[in-house]
């Protein structure tokens, strides 16, 4: 029934069925660069690596061509560095650079320094990146085109103004509490706070532009009205040269553990058909407002009442975009580049938008992710000494780590996504439950037993999603005492059975990550619970 | 917190006499009227686990609670789960402890265990009951948990602290962390500066 692309008639001279590229740039790690990587195969094109000293022996640099040093670990001597990363580009021949998405996925200085470079950049243009990466550009160009917005301001607020302080306050007073100070040039939840009330907001205002001055080299801020309970619910856009601009559907990233998604599927549950339709054509109208080329996503809040708020376009590809990939039946990154190389949209990209409204099947992407989902998510780095992942009907894993494989504290701490698929949502759930019973992970902690309790929780199930999920029903510390229990006992059982000790044996959990007696003593990492409360959040990706 | 009688994963047993709460035991002792079967007694009360392997890879599976009596062990009915024992991975301080470490993973728990003999147990407790006797209320060491970066430091020694307030920000996988103040106290030292880097188990601030 699919025609394979290869049986389309060319339209064009640089059309579709041509190897868009010889040789592309992947300037990215772990799980993304592999999946890209993956993608220059299918498409016939050689891949270039970049590592850090960190990864020298990771899987994307295996899987590459070539492969291009670039630094020390930290990003910002690796990573980040465009100059570097446009200069491996040039020494090894590549004809296009795919960042990714985070580190320098939405920085427009990097996609213009490509272009400059003569190199062709797989995104939107830089100057799409620099107006949709400033949020405030995006909520105004938004309102412009008719999409109604999360309340806040238009500007950015004057922090560090003293002068200004009541002026501000008012419009807090307006826009209505709790307000989120947000970074305008946004990314990571970095630079964002929570505000109560309006005594807490001249501090929270300078706490998050400082932030955002650290992480973006921008530290303006923005108001917006938080909309709780709310469903975060985003559309897939891709969009071609000649100015065509599809959404080829919709995922659900409601469960967020402080901004950070958790849990990602398509199509987002109890939508009917108007509603989709009505939250696709306005993505599709930002899209289009913004001359949109390549890959972006529109990010959207739903409130109780079943309206949607814009909250930003995202112009990478998404971390999550794998769930509408198996639903919509494409291949978003393969689709970028052969939209880089200026070929026009494919037909079954086409098929599978004018089919977005009605979706057939279901698919579920949970994040796993080197953190400690007994205390509130805490990074766990450290050495894998065992991971076995699951494989069979309906189930792809993407990820670049390999067992024995060291996960860096200078990097982010996703360390592979699952991904399931089935006919219908409950389908994807059992094959989610199945999955999960099938990963063997050791050495460090992961988020496995939160997905397992989603997986298995009723009211998951019943498709009730809210942002503050998660919060109102995660109880890791109960749920790791019930294990940590049965690990004692079975560990007490085999030792007395091995006659590894003599006479009666004492089994004691101890504290994890816990470096020696004396923390354990002030309170077994309580303080950095504490800290947490407080701590950078990190915007969906 | 109620739980089936005889139920091994319940820890609330109120006959439990070892001080230290986390910790269990586990004896095996012969069958009342059949020295030869051996019986499973775990914090004082017969029960039925049964653990198949590990085998080669550290695989096991645990079944537990499905009864109350050491017969008839493995039964439906009691939670049945997959195990996977582990070599822990090396702590500081060494092993030559007399202590046996494994890594045990449970539902995707990982969960660091100690198992010792029972009477070595009894004398560490008692050490420990005794070293707690004189921190409390004595100093406070804060140590790292994550490694990562000192962004800043908000107190000097000498400085006043309540509990909850920030003494540090430290820069870890991309992520700004404010650690406060475990408890109320003096700060009598402050053992790191801005910009430092941090490993796991150095030695932050000691609050009195």
């Amino acid at each position: 029934m699919a025609t394979s692309p290869s049986e389309i008639p060319s339209l064009r001279k640089d059309g579709v069925g041509e190897r868009p590229f010889h040789r592309l740039l992947v300037a990215n790690r772990g799980e993304i660069a592999v999946r890209i990587i993956r993608a220059c195969r299918d498409l016939g094109i050689e891949a270039v690596a970049v590592y850090s000293d960190a990864d020298v022996d990771a899987l994307h640099v295996r899987l590459a061509d070539d492969a291009v040093r670039l630094g020390p670990p930290p990003p910002s001597e690796s990573y980040l560095r465009i100059d570097a990363i446009v200069e491996a580009a040039r020494s090894t021949g590549a004809e296009a650079i795919h960042p990714g998405y985070g580190f320098l996925a939405e920085r427009a200085a990097f996609a213009r320094a490509v272009e400059r470079a003569g190199i062709v950049f797989v995104g939107p243009p830089s100057a799409t990146i620099d107006a949709l990466g400033d949020k405030l550009h995006a909520r105004r160009l938004a309102r412009d085109a008719g999409v109604d917005i999360v309340p806040g301001t238009l500007e950015p607020v004057a922090v560090e103004r003293p002068d200004q302080v009541s002026t501000i306050v008012a419009e807090a007073e307006a826009i209505g509490y709790p307000v989120l100070v947000k970074a305008a040039a946004g990314g990571g939840g970095r630079g964002m706070r929570r505000v109560a009330r309006a005594a807490d907001l001249p501090a929270a205002l300078v706490a998050g532009s400082r932030e955002a001055d650290a992480a973006f080299g921008d530290g303006r801020v923005y108001l917006e009205r938080e909309i709780a309970p709310a469903r975060h619910v985003e559309v897939q856009l891709l969009g071609d040269a000649d100015g065509r601009v599809v959404a080829v559907g919709e995922r659900d990233c409601s469960l967020q553990r402080r901004h950070q998604k958790l849990v990602e599927e398509a199509p987002a549950p109890g939508l009917d058909r108007d509603a989709r339709r009505r939250l696709h054509d306005m993505a599709v109208r930002i899209g289009r407002a913004a001359g949109l080329r390549n890959a972006a996503t529109a990010e959207f809040l739903l409130d109780p009442d079943g309206a949607f708020h814009f909250l930003e376009v995202n112009t990478r590809l998404q971390v999550e975009h794998g769930v509408t990939e198996l639903v919509a039946g494409i291949d978003i990154v393969t689709e970028q580049i052969r939209i880089a190389a200026g070929q026009p949209l494919s037909v079954e990209l086409l098929r599978a938008a004018e089919q977005a409204v009605e979706p057939m099947g279901h698919a579920i992407e949970v994040r796993l992710t080197a953190e400690d989902p007994a205390r509130g998510f805490t990074p766990t780095p450290g050495r894998v000494t065992r991971w076995r992942l699951p494989s069979g009907p309906g189930v792809r894993v993407d990820t670049g780590l390999e067992e024995g494989d060291r996960i860096a504290p200078e990097y982010d701490n996703l360390i592979a996504k699952l991904i399931v698929h089935g006919p219908t949502r409950d389908a994807a759930l059992a094959r989610l439950r199945r999955a999960l019973d099938e990963i063997e992970v050791g050495g460090v902690q992961t988020t496995v037993p939160f997905h397992r309790f989603v997986a298995a929780d009723p009211s998951f199930r019943a498709g009730r999603l809210s942002t503050a999920w998660v919060d109102e029903r995660w109880d890791g510390a109960a749920d790791y005492q019930r294990a940590a229990r049965l690990a004692q006992l079975a560990a007490g059982v085999v030792a007395r059975r091995d006659g590894s000790t003599t006479g009666a044996a004492v089994t004691r959990a101890v504290t994890r990550a816990g470096p020696g007696p004396s923390t354990a003593a002030a309170g077994d990492g309580g303080w950095l619970r504490a800290g947490r409360e407080a701590a950078v959040d990190r915007w969906p990706r | 917190m109620s739980a089936a009688p005889g139920d091994p994963l319940d820890p609330g047993d109120p006959g439990l006499a070892a001080t230290d709460p986390a910790a269990i035991r586990v004896t095996v002792t012969a069958a009342a009227g059949r020295p030869e079967v051996p019986a499973l007694v775990i914090d004082g009360r017969a029960t039925d686990v049964t653990v198949t392997g590990p085998d080669e890879r550290g695989r096991a599976v645990v079944t537990a609670g499905g009864g109350s009596g050491g017969e008839g062990a493995g039964e439906p009915g009691g939670e049945r789960r997959a195990v996977l024992f582990l070599d822990p991975s090396p702590r500081p301080g060494g092993s030559a402890d007399g202590i046996i470490r494994r890594e045990v993973v449970v539902g995707g728990w990982r969960v660091e265990v100690e198992i010792e003999g029972n009477r070595r147990a009894a004398l560490r407790e008692r050490a420990t009951r005794a070293r707690e006797a004189v921190a409390h209320g004595g100093p406070t060491e804060v140590r790292a948990i994550i490694p990562g970066r000192v962004l800043s430091v908000s107190v000097v020694a000498g400085d006043d602290v309540v509990a909850g307030q920030q003494i540090l920000a430290i820069e870890a996988m991309k992520m700004q962390n404010e650690l406060r103040a475990p408890r109320d106290g003096r700060i009598t030292r402050v053992a790191v500066a801005a910009d430092q880097t941090i490993e796991v188990g150095d030695l932050l601030v000691v609050i009195e």
